[in-house]
């Protein structure tokens, strides 16, 4: 509360902190890191809210993500034009949804759309196939693949439609005692 | 913003528009209940249609507008926006209303700085992240056990070091008195001090046995004094203090494994540990997004892939095993009938290996020299081995035994853990059986002090120095394993590409027994804190230097196993053999208490019939009022309405619990249920749009 940073203002920093669950310090190091990224490209001062956008092919060389096979999905979900381009805010909301405080609720709701690959709200047989090779890198052969789909689906779905609604995901996902700690990204 | 009552199940949405335009957001916002989780599912454009009020926003105001605009799924521009927007509308509330926000935007921001702080004070916690990160949470779990085992030793020092060891030496260089009383002087003869010359080595000889210089000291039980200073405004009971530190020593760890469990069981409880849903579960949840560094990822991917092989390759085993004849099943169980017993051989074999140790140690126990060192270490020797021989051979009995793989882990690990506890427990009944000669109290060598007081003339004292030995032991095990088997086995696999060096590989970290390992090591330490102080504190030590070994040989020998611990049931189930470990150790001490007499030679209760005994003795000097007071709670007047008043609310908890299983249940098929209603009314929906087109068509077409 004292350090002389130039970067946001005090204002921007209040409203950092309450739409997300990181503290001050952490915000400004998330900047530190976001500018990493793209030195040239993103300025130290904030405070003008500067419309700047670090593209997908290099958030996905952070450490943190980059060994993660679901990375471009991630980043493509918490973008605002859906292309995996992140502005400063997608990228702090990015990394605030995936910490350790935030709520089951919040992780499932991000978890269902990333694992939707084609955005129509369900997950279909297509995606889990997708997810599923992303998973094991094709070390599974397809039989065993169509195998493992077909009973995830009849595990998890509830109302018969044979794909898994967002309802469907939550009920499956509230089951899973790891799924706190698994989907959790630390910064 | 008013909130209405709300039936469970259902959702209720209501229409709120804003007059400001948010950027990227042209919709009407749709507030709702916090209760009710799933968003509205028919709109694609999931991000932009929800976001929820406070709940008790006129009733309470407690969770105040911010928390709920971080748990929303809103892109951060959105998030902002609504935040300017409440915090626009702050002046329309009354001023009771903004005093109570603003108090709990300061109590939040001050528990984080709190929390903050504390962070720094919790041990290791980078070194925990790197492991999980690396390792998996079944590895990182064996570690925050550890860490909380060490937190636990050191608490318990700090207790003992306050209650009587500090008094203790402060009566000694004070030289209080010190009761004396009559009894057969044979009894009272104790020279623990050694005779003579002492060569050089026997010091370091006594510093790994615990006798010679080492024994007679605050480290073991007999050097402590029966003191009972009474002043007029202080009166301190050494005897006493001793007996109650002890008992609420073990009360306060047994509260901490409760209270530890508590947590882990809530996790068990809530997921109902069923294997339904067991593939899904694998595919959308078992990635640890937190895993860092690519070889750690590759193994992952290992990992999954590995365990829905074993799922598959269970369901094909259940497949094989229903369609196995009548002759063959009847094959199979005797079989593993006969393996079960001959498994029970081969822990009843060592079992009486250590018997024999331990009475062979003690029977050689005035040897001098390394030979003697070896006899004083026989008993620790006949353990580890049994240790270490006869799970490897239960293993290969598993085999034959052909259960599922799951089963497989589960038997096992209850072998592991009867071997060991039992086994130590072995050696305490070897142990009682030479002191108290085989409880023949009116045997020859027992008749005069009621214990064998030529060979044991301070029972207590040698009772301390073998758990002492063990725990010391123990230790030196592990770093002896660690320099001279896996340091070499690695260097050996790294360098010398053979196939057989291929085929053995690296070490596997194999968190289970590592685990009963620990809990050994705590249990022995539990047994022996009435007799040896001082242990907790050594304990400590040598937890945290098997921490700093383990995590050195994590990282440089280790690969991660294939077949992973489930981290969330994990802590509960180590917690819940800790427990055992806790049961025995307090048998023991049970029964030291009430029922062996204490040796008249040495320690604080030397001229009582029993440990316990100096309790009724204290009682009588208590105030009157205070003895009417605890007769009076130890009164059937009083235990048993107690006894009524738990059982009511044990009866209430159960039935708290039934409800709560039947409305989970209650609510799944509701959801079930609408689903339904929701594919119905689509199709319907798409029947009428379908009528609604032929209608315009052939009235288009007749116009």
């Amino acid at each position: 509360m004292g350090n002389k940073q130039t970067t946001f203002t005090d204002e921007q920093l209040e409203a950092f902190q309450d739409c997300t669950f990181f503290t001050r310090k952490e915000i400004l190091r998330l900047h530190g890191r976001y500018r990493e990224l793209a030195p040239h490209l993103v300025p130290l001062d904030y405070t003008n809210n500067p419309d700047i956008k670090v593209p997908l092919a290099l958030i996905v060389t952070m450490p943190e993500l980059k060994e993660n096979p679901f990375r471009d999905r991630i980043v493509e979900t918490f973008s605002e034009d859906g292309h995996g381009n992140l502005s400063f805010n997608d990228f702090v909301d990015m990394f605030s949804a995936l910490c350790e405080t935030s709520p089951r609720e919040l992780k499932t709701i991000y978890a269902f759309k990333i694992y939707d690959f084609n955005r129509d709200s369900f997950i279909c047989k297509d995606d889990m196939k997708r997810t599923l090779n992303k998973l094991t890198k094709g070390e599974l052969t397809p039989e065993e693949v169509t195998l493992v789909c077909d009973k995830s689906i009849e595990e998890a779905d509830l109302d018969g439609d044979s794909k898994l609604s967002f309802s469907d995901f939550e009920n499956m996902v509230s089951k899973a005692p790891d799924f706190l700690s698994n989907f959790h990204v630390r910064i | 913003m008013a909130s209405e009552p709300q039936s469970p199940g259902l959702r209720e949405v209501y229409d709120y528009t804003e007059g400001n335009g948010y950027p990227g957001d042209q919709q009407s916002l749709r507030l709702r209940r916090v209760s009710s989780r799933v968003s509205n599912q028919n709109h694609p454009q999931f991000d932009c249609s929800s976001t929820s009020t406070p709940e008790e926003e006129d009733e309470e105001g407690d969770s105040g507008p911010p928390r709920d605009i971080r748990a929303t799924a809103l892109p951060m521009a959105v998030k902002r926006a609504v935040r300017q927007v409440q915090q626009m509308q702050v002046p329309v509330v009354s001023r009771r209303e903004s005093w109570k926000r603003k108090n709990t935007k300061t109590l939040r921001k001050l528990k984080e700085s709190g929390r903050g702080v504390l962070s720094f004070f919790s041990l290791w916690s980078k070194t925990l992240q790197k492991i999980g990160g690396n390792f998996g949470g079944g590895v990182q779990s064996f570690f925050l056990f550890l860490r909380f085992l060490v937190v636990l030793n050191f608490v318990s020092f700090l207790l003992i070091a306050g209650f009587v060891l500090i008094p203790s030496i402060v009566f000694r260089s004070v030289e209080a008195s010190v009761v004396n009383s009559t009894g057969p002087e044979e009894c009272m003869d104790y020279e623990p001090n050694p005779q003579g010359l002492v060569l050089f080595y026997n010091y370091f000889l006594d510093l790994l046995s615990g006798t010679g210089f080492m024994e007679y000291s605050y480290l073991f039980y007999g050097y402590y004094n029966n003191t009972m200073v009474e002043d007029s405004k202080f009166s301190y009971n050494i005897p006493l203090a001793y007996l109650f530190t002890a008992v609420f020593y073990f009360i306060f760890c047994l509260i901490c494994i409760i209270a530890r469990m508590g947590t882990a069981a809530r996790v068990v409880v809530a997921t109902g540990g069923s294997t339904v849903g067991e593939y899904s579960m694998i595919v959308f949840t078992s990635w640890d997004y937190g895993c860092l560094g690519d070889g750690a990822t590759k193994l992952k991917q290992k990992n999954i892939h590995y365990r829905l092989q074993v799922d598959l390759e269970e369901e094909s085993i259940k497949k094989r095993a229903a369609a196995l004849s009548m002759a063959q099943k009847v094959v199979l169980y005797f079989l593993r009938v006969f393996m079960c017993l001959v498994s029970f051989g081969l822990i009843i074999a060592a079992f009486y290996g250590i018997f024999a140790a331990t009475e062979f140690s003690q029977l050689k126990s005035e040897q001098k020299g390394i030979l003697g060192l070896f006899f004083e270490y026989l008993p620790s020797i006949a353990i580890t081995a049994g240790n270490f021989v006869v799970p490897l051979l239960c293993d290969q009995i598993a085999l034959v035994e052909r259960y599922a793989p799951s089963t497989t882990v589960i038997v096992a690990l209850l072998r592991s853990v009867f071997l060991r506890l039992v086994s130590l427990g072995v050696l305490l009944f070897t142990l009682w059986r030479q002191i108290t000669c085989d409880g023949a109290t009116n045997s020859e060598e027992c008749k005069l002090c009621q214990y064998n007081h030529k060979v044991y003339p301070c029972w207590e004292t040698r009772v301390g120095q073998e758990m002492y030995k063990l725990t010391l032991f123990d230790l030196l095990i592990n770093i002896a394993v660690l320099v001279l088997v896996e340091f070499p086995r690695r260097m050996v696999v790294d360098n010398w590409s053979n196939k057989l060096a291929q085929w053995v590989g690296r070490q596997e970290f194999v968190v289970a027994a590592n685990v009963l390992a620990l809990v050994y090591g705590q249990t022995v330490v539990w047994t022996g804190a009435l007799f040896c102080p001082l242990l907790p504190l050594i304990n400590t030590i040598k937890f945290i230097l098997l921490f700093y070994f383990k995590k050195i040989t994590l990282f440089y020998n280790c690969r991660p196993a294939l077949k992973t611990f489930r981290s969330s049931t994990s802590t509960f189930f180590f917690l819940v053999v800790l427990l055992f470990g806790w049961g025995l150790a307090t048998v023991v001490m049970i029964y030291s208490l009430a029922q062996i007499r204490p040796s008249m030679g040495c320690g604080p209760f030397r001229f009582f019939s029993s440990m316990w005994s100096i309790v009724p003795m204290s009682f009588y000097n208590l105030s009157h009022t205070t003895q009417e007071f605890l007769f009076f709670i130890g009164s059937q007047s009083f235990s048993i309405p107690l006894f009524a008043l738990s059982c009511v609310v044990m009866c209430y908890f159960i039935a708290l619990a039934s409800v709560y299983g039947k409305s989970v249940a209650l609510l799944r098929r509701q959801l079930k249920l609408e689903g339904r209603d929701k594919q119905f009314l689509v199709k319907q929906i798409e029947s009428l749009s379908q009528r609604h087109q032929i209608l315009r068509h052939t009235a288009g077409a007749h116009n």
